[in-house]
């Protein structure tokens, strides 16, 4: 499902080059949860980056879902991340669209059929538990709501890979708790997903395989 | 900034149509004048046989077609031209005028080179005497027809430059406004030609919407200014009417709006994937 291997990805600041990944490898096999834990500023968000190609590492080979992102044609890029869901921290939800306008809108930008939009929107609103609150507004809307129909969104493609980056970063430990709970019944339904978290007591509770990231590089692969 | 986008484009427009009227409309005069270059060639005496000369001067390179005036045939003419003074003539002893050939060059021939050597080439007929006639003036106005046709592509190359960059920043801060809209496209895959399809139509709609005001602004200034130039062109140039575009030339002027628009929108920086 996934392969990251001796990736390197250096950032260069004006003449200063700065390492934001040493030499990192792991596998991740399909249907895993795997959690990529490590303090603000180990690598984690860079990672991530890296496997649903919003940036090249500096060294290194990456495969996701089969393809070789390295070598990949930017043409090859957007089909690539249809098969792929991302949730971000900040939940990035458009404003003016309620929530079941902003989880569709991707349905409606990939040129799915109007009638399965529909089904699959409220498909989606119902793993997150959100089906009551399809016609609120992002403001109307906890966080912990909002991170959910960020879920919703990331799904409603019933994408096989789903990369997590902090989802619960802004939200208490009851949201965060529920946030979790979603997370697990989507990778029970067979989607692999890679969860970055900063929160260390989270990512221990949760029983997974966790990779932790210190200064760029993989301090430890357990569970 | 949508708006000063259109502006310019009609802008640009309506300066490059507005050459291009002037300079289509001189371009009919020239032809027409074209068309009426005469060369003539005044004999040395009355050839015993005038259709050995036409002959020869028919196979001449240049030579579209030649016409022989006999010196009774020119003092017809000049009597013609005299009205009711013709009587003036019946006093010369004799016929002074001489016989001619009326030669009308060819297209190729009707420049000032070509006249020129055409009337090397008539000048050397051993029957020819002087040889008069030039097409340097009509050359003189397609060098002012050409010189206006640079002007305009020059004046309408700057201001369609200055609209494609107008509509490339306007379509540039849609863009920014709609970031997040574009961000999330992105992010779920959607294609390119999804993401950049709605700026190009809207690029290609602010072109259509200038290129149409130029239409209507060129329309308004021909139907003011065409009625009071038409009596001093026909004068001076020759050309009876002052016209207006073809239904073909105004397609172009409307897709060439569309197509500055379009480029502007195309152009937007909306960010690329690594």
């Amino acid at each position: 499902m996934i392969e990251v291997h001796r990736v390197s990805k250096v950032f260069s600041v004006g003449p200063v080059k700065v390492p934001a990944l040493r030499e990192v490898s792991f596998r991740v096999s399909k249907g895993e949860f795997v959690v990529l834990s490590g303090a603000s500023g180990a690598g984690k968000t860079t990672l991530l980056r890296l496997l649903y190609r919003d940036d090249l590492p500096s060294e290194g080979d990456i495969e996701v879902l089969g393809h070789d992102l390295v070598p990949m044609r930017r043409s090859q890029v957007a089909p690539l991340r249809r098969s792929i869901g991302v949730v971000f921290q900040d939940a990035k939800l458009l404003p003016i669209r309620t929530v079941y306008e902003n989880v569709a809108f991707v349905l409606r930008v990939l040129g799915a059929p109007r009638r399965e939009i529909t089904a699959r929107v409220f498909d989606a609103l119902r793993v997150v538990g959100l089906s009551s609150r399809a016609q609120a507004y992002p403001a109307q809307l906890s966080q912990g709501e909002a991170q959910r129909a960020a879920l919703a969104r990331a799904i409603v493609r019933r994408p096989p890979l789903l990369l997590a980056d902090e989802p619960t970063g802004n939200l208490d430990d009851a949201m965060a708790a529920e946030i979790i709970d979603v997370l697990k019944d989507i990778g029970a339904g067979g989607t692999t997903i890679v969860l970055a978290t900063h929160q260390a007591r989270l990512a221990r509770a949760l029983h997974r395989r966790m990779i932790t990231l210190d200064g760029g590089r993989v301090v430890k692969d357990e569970g | 900034m949508a708006i000063s986008a259109i502006v310019l484009i009609t802008l640009s427009l309506a300066a490059l149509g507005g050459f291009w009227l002037v300079s289509s409309n001189l371009g009919r005069a020239v032809a027409q004048w074209r068309d009426r270059v005469r060369i003539v060639v005044y004999l040395k005496r009355e050839p015993p046989a005038p259709e050995a000369v036409l002959g020869r001067v028919r196979a001449i390179p240049g030579v579209s077609g030649v016409t022989y005036i006999a010196k009774a045939d020119a003092l017809r003419a000049l009597k013609q031209v005299l009205g009711k003074d013709a009587s003036v003539v019946d006093q010369l002893p004799a016929n002074p005028l001489p016989a001619s050939l009326e030669v009308t060059p060819s297209a190729a021939a009707a420049t000032p080179e070509g006249a020129r050597d055409l009337l090397g080439r008539l000048a050397a007929l051993p029957e020819a005497d002087e040889v008069a006639g030039s097409a340097d003036w009509i050359e003189r106005l397609s060098q002012w027809q050409r010189l206006l046709t640079t002007i305009g592509l020059g004046v309408g190359a700057v201001l369609s430059v200055a609209a494609i960059l107008t509509v490339t920043t306007a379509t540039t801060l849609i863009l920014h406004a709609r970031r997040h809209e574009t961000e999330i496209m992105r992010l779920v895959g959607a294609p390119e030609s999804t993401i950049r399809l709605p700026l190009l139509l809207q690029g290609m709609m602010q072109g259509l919407a200038g290129a149409v005001l130029a239409l209507i602004a060129l329309m308004i200034g021909y139907s003011l200014v065409a009625p009071r130039l038409e009596p001093l062109v026909s004068l001076t140039l020759g050309i009876p009417d002052l016209m207006f575009f073809t239904p073909v030339g105004i397609l172009t002027l409307l897709g060439a709006g569309t197509l500055l628009g379009g480029l502007g929108g195309w152009l937007a920086r909306a960010g690329r994937e690594p």
